[in-house]
């Protein structure tokens, strides 16, 4: 545990130390603030937050999610594949750690990233409460959402960057992962066919609203932390696999 | 205390070591050598389980690098090859995070560093990014990360590239001075190097041990000899030097040789056994009224095993 601690707090401290962090959060609340003060009637046809007339978060959380699905795996990208390219990756798995131990830690310091972004968005639940009278359901509901996808999305692009040298190929392997994962719901409707069980079941977004309506269903939260372990074991494993090559 | 047994590994169909075996006790100075891609950097890393082997054991007191990674790992500090860094940290924050995975006490890890920074001679560049060192500061910054736990073995992989002439001087130096207690295995295709810190030599070809030993005892097995180099002037119409010498006791062959330079008449003399036979050759030179311009013993030197043993 005290290993997993202080490799999460070096990733944590690395973001945080460089510009990376900085710009990946600004792109973020600029991004998400235009969304949620201007009509963008292509990004948000119904449920435009002035139109709706209602005080809700939800098209703000939708759009957190399209965001995320971008920055995060641009986080993400780095974690292994920087360690690997520099060759300090000989130097972290000849320490006493296992493998486990590394990628757990990593996984944990870009959560702690994921938790300062999406900390810095609390400011519009306060002026939708200021505002008007939300039911705070589905704003709870929202945010434990967003942190789950969120999670989910950082484990897969953790396991990316465990299977390449390269942050480019892990960045866009995780982008093109987690959209297909996310956006799988929209597949049968895209090819004019009825909504089916299989691609709700495995998409990341069918999970993610269902969360954000504010009553908790334990599937959707198994699913998510299946995903999460799966994928962090996974790049483990990959990880340990360098041994035998 | 490290037990090496018939180490193969294959990278694909590249066979990088073909059954290694040695064993290296504690307080030993070990000195990988051999030329690039030998297989060294492949059984160093197999030692300190960045990657398994294809077949073979390694022990480390008892325990497998395999089935007790961390437990090894735990007793050896290890200096990769090119010295690996995050140069977005500084010299500092790089060991503290060292110290930390390596439990050492909260309390004790200033002092350590302090410890390690001035041992290895980075006290001034402590608070510095290491992307903004030189690599003379970057390579002993590595070394500072590998002794910060006071391991009992040290692995380093080439310790003194990128370093300046004086650098190698306090790097061999410390070496030497950790030597005195601990196991240290190093590698190198630096000659004098091993010469000048190491107790043993493992000379390593082709993924295979071809010698093992002190510089003096694989200079014996590889058919040294006991030879002597030794110009000679003599006046005119003296007696051939060669005739004189060979009626030494204990002199078996006496070969004029190439010397660039020469004023005499350089001769390579060899000598029955191990006897010392300059005393002999000098009080030879003073009653023949021959003036010796040069005597040596001569040793096959490091570098003419290392060439011999490794040009095959």
């Amino acid at each position: 545990m005290r290993n997993v601690s202080t490799i999460a707090r070096r990733e944590f401290f690395a973001y945080f130390g460089s510009p990376v962090a900085y710009i990946a959060i600004a792109v973020f609340l600029v991004l998400l603030g235009v969304t949620f003060f201007f009509k963008i009637p292509f990004l948000l046809p119904k449920d435009d937050f002035f139109e709706a007339k209602e005080a809700t978060l939800r098209p703000l959380f939708e759009w957190m999610v399209f965001l995320f699905t971008i920055i995060l795996p641009a986080i993400s990208m780095r974690l292994l594949a920087e360690e690997r390219k520099m060759g300090t990756l000989e130097l972290l798995l000849t320490l006493p750690l296992t493998e486990t131990e590394v990628v757990v830690g990593k996984f944990l310091g870009a959560l702690g990233f994921l938790g300062v972004a999406t900390a810095l968005t609390l400011a519009y639940p306060i002026l939708v409460t200021v505002l008007g009278n939300p039911d705070p359901g589905p704003i709870v509901g929202g945010y434990f959402g967003v942190l789950l996808i969120g999670a989910a999305y950082l484990a897969v692009g953790l396991l990316a960057s465990a299977w390449t040298g390269s942050q480019i190929t892990a960045f866009l392997v995780a982008i093109v992962i987690c959209a297909a994962f996310t956006f799988v719901d929209r597949l049968p409707e895209a090819l004019g066919l009825r909504a089916f069980e299989a691609t709700n079941l495995m998409s990341f977004n069918a999970h993610f609203r269902s969360i954000a309506r504010g009553v908790i269903d334990t599937r959707d939260v198994v699913f998510f932390l299946s995903v999460i372990v799966g994928a962090v074991a996974l790049a483990s494993h990959s990880l340990e696999s360098r041994k035998w090559k | 205390m490290i037990e090496v047994q018939n180490l193969v590994k294959d990278y694909g169909p590249i066979r990088a070591l073909g059954g290694v075996s040695f064993t290296v006790q504690r307080g030993e100075v070990v000195g990988f050598l051999g030329p690039n891609g030998a297989g060294k950097t492949t059984c160093m890393k197999i030692v300190t389980g960045f990657i398994a082997a294809t077949s073979g054991q390694v022990t480390v007191d008892g325990k497998d690098v395999v089935e007790d990674g961390v437990e090894v790992r735990r007793r050896i500090g290890y200096l990769p090859e090119n010295a690996p860094v995050y140069p977005d940290m500084t010299v500092r924050e790089y060991l503290a995070f060292v110290a930390g995975v390596r439990a050492i006490p909260a309390a004790d890890v200033t002092r350590r560093i302090n410890d390690v920074a001035m041992r290895v001679g980075v006290v001034n560049v402590l608070g510095q990014e290491i992307g903004t060192l030189s690599k003379g500061y970057r390579q002993r910054t590595g070394l500072a990360q590998a002794m910060i736990h006071d391991p009992e073995i040290l692995i380093l992989d080439e310790p003194t590239s990128g370093l300046d002439p004086n650098q190698i001087v306090e790097i061999r130096e410390l070496i030497k001075d950790l030597g005195r207690d601990r196991t240290v295995i190093l590698s190198t295709h630096n000659l004098p190097e091993v010469t000048a810190t190491c107790n043993r030599i493992l000379l390593i070809h082709r993924g295979r041990l071809v010698a093992d030993g002190t510089p003096a005892s694989i200079s014996a097995a590889q058919g040294g000899g006991n030879t002597f180099l030794v110009e000679i002037a003599r006046r005119d119409g003296a007696h051939p030097v060669a005739d004189v010498v060979a009626r030494l006791q204990g002199v078996t062959s006496v070969l004029p040789v190439e010397k660039a330079g020469a004023i005499g008449e350089p001769f390579r003399i060899a000598g029955q056994g191990d006897t010392d036979l300059r005393p002999a050759i000098f009080d030879l030179a003073v009653r023949s009224g021959w003036a010796l311009i040069e005597m040596r013993r001569e040793r096959l030197d490091l570098e003419s095993i290392f060439q011999r043993l490794t040009q095959s």
